[in-house]
């Protein structure tokens, strides 16, 4: 015989209701000044308490006929008795008490499900960014490749004519024009119309514009000890344009940034603008700089000029000592990257090739 | 620890106080800024959770304190002990217009359910404990409804209802609908659940009272007509600095009125 402490609400009763025991078994209701018994056909059972933890077992009066005033109430609030009675439920009542369980889990359920799509919206943005990270490279290059020349080119020439203010162009002189002539010798038959611009700076460093322009700082071309090395760091970097690295580099940029600006609200972050502060500092893919050199090397071949110079141009840099130059940090070189470019000058034979027609070198700005 | 039985009587019609009578040794658990007087013998000491037997050992204290600290509530509660020889009395004012509630926990079953800020004061060993709604529906709605106050014990609590009181006795499956802030307390065996009411059109473009309580029988539930809240929403919008006018209530003694309000300053 198990005991239950119970509270009960009903005809007769106090309206805050009355402290009672309730005998599980016999279904019998006592309290001190009077007894009564819970039916055995089975009224309702729902959840009770401010906690969420009771039961209530209502049922109506037989004798005073229908409505709120013949409703009788058994209520166990204390949870661990609350749970005894759900596990085993009163004779009679099963079937409900059954019911009020699958309830439950289903509210469950239905609760859990709110609560996770209310995190996904709230995690969304954090997603986006992490998706983005994790297959931009994939991203960039097909959002590249939906990008049409003429596309390319207007978004090189934004860029450029944004970063042209902070440039000390030199583009009158003599080791412009060599740079010029250099430039067309390794793009005839391109579907870009290069650009080529010489730019007083003493950094060791040449970039490429998506489009078709490419700009080699003084100081590069102080530090060549020949028309081939600078030759071949041309060739090198006409190959980030045809083979479209600078774009797609631009384009990770871009949408990281557009990606980002999305996640965080500010969606007025200057497109143009931010391409052209990141022009300069383009970094590229060991993958991408082993392409470039080997397109590189091609295009040297095809135009004539001794391929020699680009790996030559390596040596330079290394001797030149002091801070690696801003070459380097932007296009990775390494010991590989000079293997490969050895091993696919031995298999390309060796050609004799006419020197470079210019007599004093460096040529003067 | 046993409840301290205590004898109290009620002052006043619209501004009410209580006085509690305490014997010598017996004690009274209240908010300190809700004190009014106290007589010789009486000693007002803070300690840390409210005093109850069940907040005892240093778990529970630390438990009880960390439910108050996300409740915004003080950490301390102030302990009014007789510790003379003969009785004495302290009052608490209610801090606005209204009635001061006795509610004697033993016949409600041990435990009211109120609004936080109607406590007034209580025998001591009654514990006061935060309540938190886990239904979703008040979690996302419910605002004032969805932590409340917990008063365990088997003696006297007085709760304090802004305006009017209303008490009324739910029976077994009755419902009232009411506005979220005009419940003052209730006893646990009622359902307390909150329930949209109308179109998502007037939700969104504003609108009020669309949210309501719905309190479903058995048990007792006490309603206050005026919530705090709606009197100082007055009372901001009335005052001339947030850009209500002055409205003069009759001539010649609204141009008085300005002159005789004392809180010229
Ligand atoms: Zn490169």
């Amino acid at each position: 015989m198990e005991a239950i402490n119970a509270r009960l609400f009903g005809p007769g009763l106090p309206p805050a209701g009355q402290t009672c025991t309730w005998q599980r078994d016999s279904g019998l209701i006592s309290w001190a000044e009077g007894r009564t018994r819970l039916p055995a056909t089975a009224g309702e059972v729902r959840v009770a308490g401010f906690d969420l933890q009771g039961i209530e077992l209502a049922w109506q009066d037989a004798r005073s006929g229908a409505g709120a005033q013949g409703r009788w109430a058994l209520q166990v609030l204390a949870a661990g008795e609350a749970a005894r009675v759900r596990a085993a439920p009163p004779a009679g009542w099963h079937e409900v008490f059954a019911k009020l369980a699958g309830g439950r889990r289903a509210r469950r359920g239905r609760l859990a499900l709110g609560w996770s799509a209310l995190l996904l919206f709230l995690a969304l943005p954090l997603l986006l960014v992490l998706g983005f990270f994790l297959l931009a490279d994939d991203l960039a290059g097909w959002a590249a490749s939906r990008v049409s020349v003429k596309q390319e080119v207007a978004l090189g020439d934004a860029s450029f004519a944004a970063m042209k203010p902070r440039l000390a162009l030199r583009d009158d002189g003599e080791a412009a024009a060599v740079l010029r002539e250099l430039g067309a010798r390794l793009t005839r038959g391109s579907v870009y119309t290069y650009r080529f611009h010489l730019v007083e700076d003493k950094s060791i460093n040449a970039f490429a514009v998506p489009g078709g322009i490419v700009v080699v700082h003084s100081g590069l071309l102080a530090a060549t000890r020949s028309p081939e090395e600078l030759a071949g760091v041309l060739a090198h970097e006409v190959q980030h344009v045809e083979l479209r690295h600078s774009l797609k580099s631009i384009m990770k940029q871009l949408g990281l940034s557009a990606v980002w600006a999305m996640a965080s609200g500010d969606l007025a972050g200057a497109m143009t603008g931010k391409a052209a502060q990141h022009m300069m500092e383009l970094k590229f893919s060991r993958d991408a700089e082993r392409e470039a050199d080997s397109a590189g090397l091609d295009a040297l071949l095809r135009a004539g000029i001794d391929p020699a110079g680009m790996p030559a141009f390596f040596a330079t840099l290394d001797k030149a000592g002091g801070a690696p130059p801003a070459l380097l940090s932007t296009h990775p070189a390494s010991a590989a990257r000079r293997e490969a470019l050895a091993a696919r000058m031995q298999a390309k034979g060796s050609h004799p090739f006419e020197p470079l027609p210019y007599r004093s070198w460096p040529p003067a700005l | 620890m046993a409840m301290d039985v205590v004898d109290y009587e009620i002052f006043g019609n619209e501004m009410q106080y209580v006085e509690v009578e305490l014997d010598p040794g017996e004690a009274a658990i209240g908010e300190a800024g809700a004190m009014m007087m106290m007589q010789d013998g009486i000693q007002m000491d803070t300690i840390f959770g409210d005093g109850s037997a069940q907040q005892g050992g240093l778990f529970g204290k630390l438990l009880g304190a960390g439910k108050r600290l996300v409740t915004g509530e003080s950490l301390f509660t102030t302990i009014f002990h007789n510790e003379g020889r003969s009785k004495a009395r302290v009052a608490f004012a209610a801090l606005y217009p209204g009635k001061i509630i006795p509610v004697d926990l033993s016949t409600i079953g041990g435990t009211l359910i109120c609004q936080k800020d109607s406590f007034l004061c209580a025998a001591r060993g009654v514990s006061l404990g935060i309540a938190f709604n886990r239904k979703l529906g008040v979690g996302l709605f419910g605002g004032e409804g969805f932590i409340m106050q917990k008063l365990d014990g088997d003696g006297l609590a007085f709760v304090h209802a802004g305006g009017t009181l209303a008490v009324k006795d739910l029976a077994p499956g009755e419902t009232l609908r009411v506005d979220t802030g005009c419940v003052v307390a209730f006893q646990p065996s009622v359902d307390f659940d909150i329930q949209y009411v109308g179109k998502l059109k007037s939700a969104l473009f504003g609108g009020e009272g669309l949210f309501f309580a719905t309190l479903r029988g058995p048990g007792r539930v006490w309603l206050q007509s005026l919530p705090l809240s709606r009197l100082a929403n007055r009372i901001v919008m009335a005052a001339p600095a947030a850009g209500g006018s002055r409205r003069d209530e009759g001539s010649l003694l609204g141009g008085l009125g300005g002159l005789l309000d004392g809180d010229n300053d």
